[in-house]
């Protein structure tokens, strides 16, 4: 996969005056500071700097050629050390330089094909989006979820108001879920002495296949969606040693069967936004459950606000241990408030509070850019809960973050 | 007919076809003049606020269809802190446009429902409906007289949306230059209120289409203005229909 990469760099370089041909990137500097330190956690600040070369080039009409390159450093031991490129994005750890996209999308009248490494996003909702299967999550710090690129061949096929979305996946991505020496990973008191060892995940072998029908018209807009393929979080397996205290859990990935539906509807004074999802597992060998949202949209001015409930319906339990990712984010209101000052500077707002009150995020932030290139952004994560509660586990992790960025 | 009464018909019809005193007949002549199947623009905007801070961007516009009926894509290009931001707008003769903006950061485009498009369009001072075409068939005119701008003669023509149309507007006031046919001067009312006026400067003939190549619009709610300048004007360029979807949008 390297040597593609090679070749597609040194064909971007002997084009770079080509017509057709566009870059954009960024470097970015990011620093947190934590409000307290955590048993499995010493540290109160991290930091991390991040490099994204991303080039674009059109040979033909209908050829266009993206990729999109990334490194990172960082000071906590969430991004390897090591050098070597990235493809599969399976580690523990955040790659050090990884491959984001490397795809051809190839386009004939209604008909577009899109070849390789690239990113994959259904649905409608903001929040949380439970038809988004080819997208899986970096949920290393849970509440700054970035979204994985996955290895794929999409058709689309369009006519008039509908579109046809066909997605093959032959290579598993899996989402990336709190490292066990670190705040993110929550050791209940009883076990805090144990030693956690990670046996190694099982990956997939076979493939997974997706279809989108969506339709958009005057009043509305919707889609269906199915999904044939794995859950990328895990089911973690985990067994307790008490005699030599030793935690051991072996990550596999459950048989995934989804059903999916999504609709917007904007009316007169709010645009109703809803997206369903019903997670069935072939094998079962995870719960079945349908996961919801419903959320209020409305522009005043330059305030953008989003009102919304994330639900969750359970109809079968399985007996495994799955690490909750988005459904620990499910039976809860939340909103959102954006609101733009001027053309350079915006306060934004994001709220969550479960349904029974066990726990809560409030993340208040405020960006601005300075001239063409540069951008300063602060927030506050502000984060409460009982113990008991997969979001509330965090009440300890409250953080501030700054972050400074270059793009080009 | 003898000779002299057809001489006064004649005239009768040439002066009709070069003052048409009907508002309609003046709006469908420059619809009808400003028609192109295709059409390509690089634009420079400086957005001046009420601080007199300048904000500089670029964009590329393109267009496919006929005016009113018409598929456009606007993205911007510089500058980098906002390069991708994408517009899709679907124009429908008898209705409102379908809208909807791309963000790069956040890998998922967003539909622009009708109450929001009295929005500031990204920073500048064109609302969302500023960006869509205006099809005559979705309004009512009315001659007010005739007047006289820098520009040149012009008539005064009012427009008020007709109920099937959504607008923030109650009512535009229209500069139309007789000798050209060609659009000059929007002010949009909100209720008696001027909140924007839209002027179109430094015009033009480019591939025998009358083009402002500079565009100055006023926020008069904020004090804020945007100039718009155009470059590499294109029209009628071979452009296929697959760009002017959402899929295509998002690459």
């Amino acid at each position: 996969m390297s040597r593609l990469l090679v070749v597609f760099v040194w064909a971007v370089g002997l084009t770079v005056h080509a017509q057709g041909f566009s870059q954009r990137g960024f470097v970015e500097m990011n620093g947190n500071l934590y409000t307290q330190i955590v048993p499995n956690d010493s540290a109160y600040g991290t930091g991390e700097g991040r490099f994204r070369y991303e080039p674009k080039w059109q040979p033909q009409t209908w050829l266009t050629l993206n990729a999109s390159l990334e490194a990172r450093l960082d000071t906590h031991h969430q991004n390897s050390r090591s050098l070597q490129v990235d493809w599969m994005d399976r580690s523990l750890l955040r790659p050090a330089v990884s491959v984001r996209q490397l795809s051809a999308v190839l386009k004939r009248d209604n008909l577009t094909m899109a070849l390789g490494k690239q990113s994959i996003r259904w649905g409608e909702a903001d929040f949380l989006n439970p038809t988004d299967r080819f997208a899986p999550k970096d949920l290393l710090t849970i509440v700054d979820q970035e979204v994985l690129p996955v290895t794929a061949a999409r058709l689309t096929y369009t006519l008039g108001n509908n579109a046809l979305n066909l997605v093959w996946q032959p290579l598993f991505t899996p989402g990336r879920i709190p490292l066990v020496n670190q705040r993110w990973t929550f050791i209940p008191e009883a076990f805090s002495q144990f030693d956690v060892q990670n046996l190694g995940s099982n990956f997939p072998g076979r493939s997974s296949f997706g279809a989108r029908w969506s339709r958009t018209s005057a009043g509305y807009e919707w889609s269906l969606s199915y999904y044939d393929g794995f859950n990328y979080l895990p089911s973690l397996n985990a067994s307790v040693d008490a005699t030599l205290a030793r935690i051991s859990y072996s990550p596999s990935y459950p048989a995934l069967r989804l059903y999916g539906a999504d609709f917007a509807v904007p009316l007169p004074l709010l645009t109703l936004k809803g997206e369903s999802a019903y997670y069935t597992s072939p094998k079962n060998q995870q719960d079945e459950y349908l996961l919801y949202v419903l959320q209020l949209e409305r522009q005043i001015h330059e305030m953008r606000l989003i009102f919304g409930y994330a639900g969750e319906v359970v109809t079968a339990h399985a007996q495994t241990q799955q690490f909750p990712g988005e459904r620990g984010f499910a039976r809860a209101v939340f909103g959102q408030v954006h609101y733009t000052l001027d053309s350079n500077r915006a306060l934004t707002l994001d709220v969550f509070v479960r349904q029974n009150g066990e726990s809560a995020i409030l993340r208040p932030g405020y960006s601005q850019s300075f001239g063409d290139h540069w951008r300063a952004t602060v927030s506050f994560t502000w984060l409460s809960g009982d113990a008991r509660d997969f979001v509330g586990q965090y009440h300890r992790n409250s953080f501030a973050t700054a972050g400074l960025r270059y793009s080009f | 007919m003898n000779k002299p009464l057809c001489a006064l018909a004649l005239l009768a019809w040439h002066a009709s076809a070069a003052y048409p005193q009907d508002a309609r007949q003046i709006m469908t002549e420059v619809q009808n003049r400003a028609q192109s199947k295709s059409e390509h623009y690089e634009g420079s905007l400086e957005v001046i606020n009420a601080s007199q801070k300048i904000s500089k961007k670029r964009w590329a516009y393109d267009r496919l269809g006929v005016y009113g009926n018409s598929k456009s894509e606007l993205r911007f290009i510089a500058p980098p802190d906002v390069k991708g931001v994408a517009l899709l707008v679907i124009n429908h003769p008898e209705r409102a446009s379908d809208q909807w903006m791309w963000i790069p950061a956040e890998e998922r485009d967003r539909r622009i429902a009708l109450q929001d498009r009295s929005t500031r369009f990204f920073g500048t001072d064109f609302s969302f409906e500023d960006l869509e075409e205006r099809d005559i068939d979705q309004y009512d005119f009315k001659l007010l007289g005739d007047d006289k701008l820098d520009e040149g003669d012009c008539w005064k023509i009012e427009s008020r949306p007709k109920e099937s149309k959504t607008s923030q507007y109650t009512s535009s006031l229209l500069w139309v230059r007789k000798d050209r046919y060609f659009l000059v001067r929007t002010d949009n009312f909100i209720k008696d209120r001027l909140v924007r006026q839209i002027a179109y400067r430094d015009v033009e003939s480019i591939d025998g289409i009358w083009t402002a190549l500079s565009v100055a619009v006023v926020d008069f709610t904020r004090n804020s203005r945007t100039m718009l300048s155009l470059e590499k004007v294109k029209y009628n360029l071979p452009v296929k229909g697959g760009q002017f979807t959402r899929e295509s949008f998002r690459q």
